[in-house]
């Protein structure tokens, strides 16, 4: 019965996100509002009311799994592109929530993310459930139920808190201070990155894909050569267990892109800093326009789809990267990404830290 | 050739598990530069198809754990096995620490061991230098990463990184800066 409603949940997220939100695209265009700071303010507020009704729904033993200090470092590192069954996460599993309780995680998933947000994450739920059902005999590890919800502090729309959704192939760690929102760092991957659900397919990568070969594709024979690793990249660098490294850029710096390129690459990095809501996506969107001349992309494999390439995008506040994965099978259909900020990772920037 | 037709059906056995590394010995190291030395982590993380040949190595003597002696002995082995240069003289690298996932972890193909190192010299010069790196660690079934940490010197400046198409050689070009006026 549970699982039924979980289904029910996940597949109805397209319908049940929030109505107002923007693409990844048009928030672009928003970022030289002055509207920024009201409208994260006011979108805190409806965050904590959504984890505060969260927190109502549950007893006391379930309060106790959720609730982790603000600074426990182990919880925050707790993470991991692994099934449950290989990396343990803590706090409550989805598959044991009431149908209630499983619908307050989505709505506060809701008003945490953006519309475009919100749908990558159904998109990589449904894919590991998608995954759980082609595994040889199924496997508990896999699946809508096996995703984690965990609060560290207590909700406020003043003091520091944050809370962690994850599971196989998704983690996402959002720290809230006031009227910021912080998304990084978070792991968004997938597997299998196509699969057909009720007559759809679905591709929860697929614009990020998409978007990276528009971009390289887009580059000049000069260009190339610089942006054009000659090597190759079996995985990411700066994954799980990676928090507090920078890496050298390398690539291609957008001071060298002209304007239509430049805006190809902010519509790729809006892939990722648009799935927090779109205040938060606005703010961080406008900070990484400021810094844009020390933004680097740098792309390793082949130039042509369906992609096995790996590419990077790397600036003073922003670290993409996306590796398809040689786990056995077809490469194409198991990507990795990883979402960063070297300044910023779990609000350090904000904290003062 | 044994050796490959075991991990050829070890494989053939595992290919429904997906979701971690089968017939590949990732080696991801970073490398931090100081005026007066080049830190090392090398993470490892052996395929679940190649654990046991791993394990064969660490000369784990199956009494269930690996121990502190066997830890040692497997990181020195791979400490051996690489090559740093500095300004075309190698360099003696001396291992610092070593962590290591449980047994069972390597075994599944899900753990990574951490290698710490680190190539002392004396100051060097303001000027051009160049580190080459090569990891010779079990070639056959190996892929690589190798990076340059951002450096927290702010006199290391870093030039330019080359690698070759496997990242098994590495070359990393710096300049040390002279002081600020």
């Amino acid at each position: 019965m549970r699982r039924t409603h979980l289904a029910a949940l996940f597949c109805a997220a397209v319908a049940v996100g929030p109505q107002n939100s923007v693409s990844a695209a048009e928030q672009l265009s928003q970022t030289t509002t002055s509207s920024i700071r009201a409208n994260a303010s006011s979108q805190t507020a409806k965050i904590v009311h959504s984890a505060q009704a969260f927190i109502d729904s549950l007893d006391e033993t379930q309060r106790g799994k959720l609730t982790f200090e603000f600074g426990d470092k182990e919880q925050r590192a707790r993470w991991s592109n692994l099934p449950i069954r290989m990396a343990e996460r803590r706090g409550l599993r989805m598959g044991d929530l009431t149908e209630v309780q499983q619908s307050a995680v989505m709505a506060l998933l809701s008003v945490a993310l953006s519309k475009m947000g919100y749908e990558k994450v159904v998109g990589i739920v449904d894919s590991d459930e998608a995954l759980k059902n082609s595994s040889r005999g199924g496997g508990p590890a896999f699946g809508r139920a096996e995703f984690y919800v965990s609060f560290l502090g207590k909700p406020s729309e003043k003091m520091p808190w944050m809370f962690q959704f994850g599971g196989h192939h998704l983690a996402l760690n959002v720290t809230i201070l006031g009227e910021n929102g912080v998304l990084t760092p978070s792991l968004i991957a997938v597997q299998p990155a196509r699969f057909t659900l009720d007559g759809r397919t679905v591709r929860p990568l697929g614009r990020e894909t998409d978007k990276a070969f528009e971009l390289v594709h887009s580059l000049t024979e000069a260009q190339r050569t610089q942006a054009v690793l000659g090597f190759q990249m079996r995985d990411l660098v700066l994954g799980p267990g990676h928090d507090g490294e920078s890496i050298q850029p390398e690539g291609i710096q957008a001071s060298a892109l002209n304007q239509q390129q430049q805006q190809l690459l902010l519509e790729l990095v809006a892939e990722w800093s648009g799935i927090i809501h779109d205040a938060a996506a606005a703010a961080k969107m406008s900070d990484i326009k400021a810094n844009l001349k020390d933004v680097w992309f740098a792309w390793a494999g082949p130039m042509e789809q369906p992609g096995t390439a790996y590419f990077r995008v790397q600036g003073p506040s922003v670290v993409i990267e996306y590796a398809p994965q040689r786990l056995g099978g077809d490469v194409t259909q198991h990507i990795h990404t990883m979402y960063r900020d070297p300044t910023n990772d779990y609000g350090k920037k904000l904290l003062g830290q | 050739m044994k050796q490959l037709a075991l991990i050829a059906l070890v494989l053939a056995l595992l290919v429904p598990a997906r979701a971690h590394r089968l017939d590949e010995y990732l080696q991801a190291t970073r490398i931090t530069v100081e005026s007066d030395s080049i830190d090392l982590i090398i993470d490892l993380t052996p395929g679940v198809a190649i654990a046991q040949h791993l394990l064969r190595l660490i000369k784990f003597d199956g009494d269930g754990r690996i121990s502190g002696k066997e830890k040692e002995a497997y990181s020195q082995r791979v400490l051996s096995q690489l090559r740093l240069d500095l300004d075309g003289k190698q360099q003696s690298i001396t291992l610092l620490a070593a962590t290591f996932p449980s047994l069972q972890q390597l075994k599944t193909g899900e753990g990574t061991i951490r290698i710490k190192a680190i190539a002392k010299f004396p100051a060097l010069v303001i000027g051009t230098h160049e580190i080459v790196f090569v990891n010779n660690h079990l070639p056959t079934f190996s892929v690589y990463l190798v990076n340059a940490l951002v450096p927290r010197n702010k006199a290391i400046h870093i030039v330019r990184q080359r690698r070759d198409e496997l990242q098994k050689e590495y070359h990393l070009t710096f300049e040390v800066l002279p002081p600020p006026p």
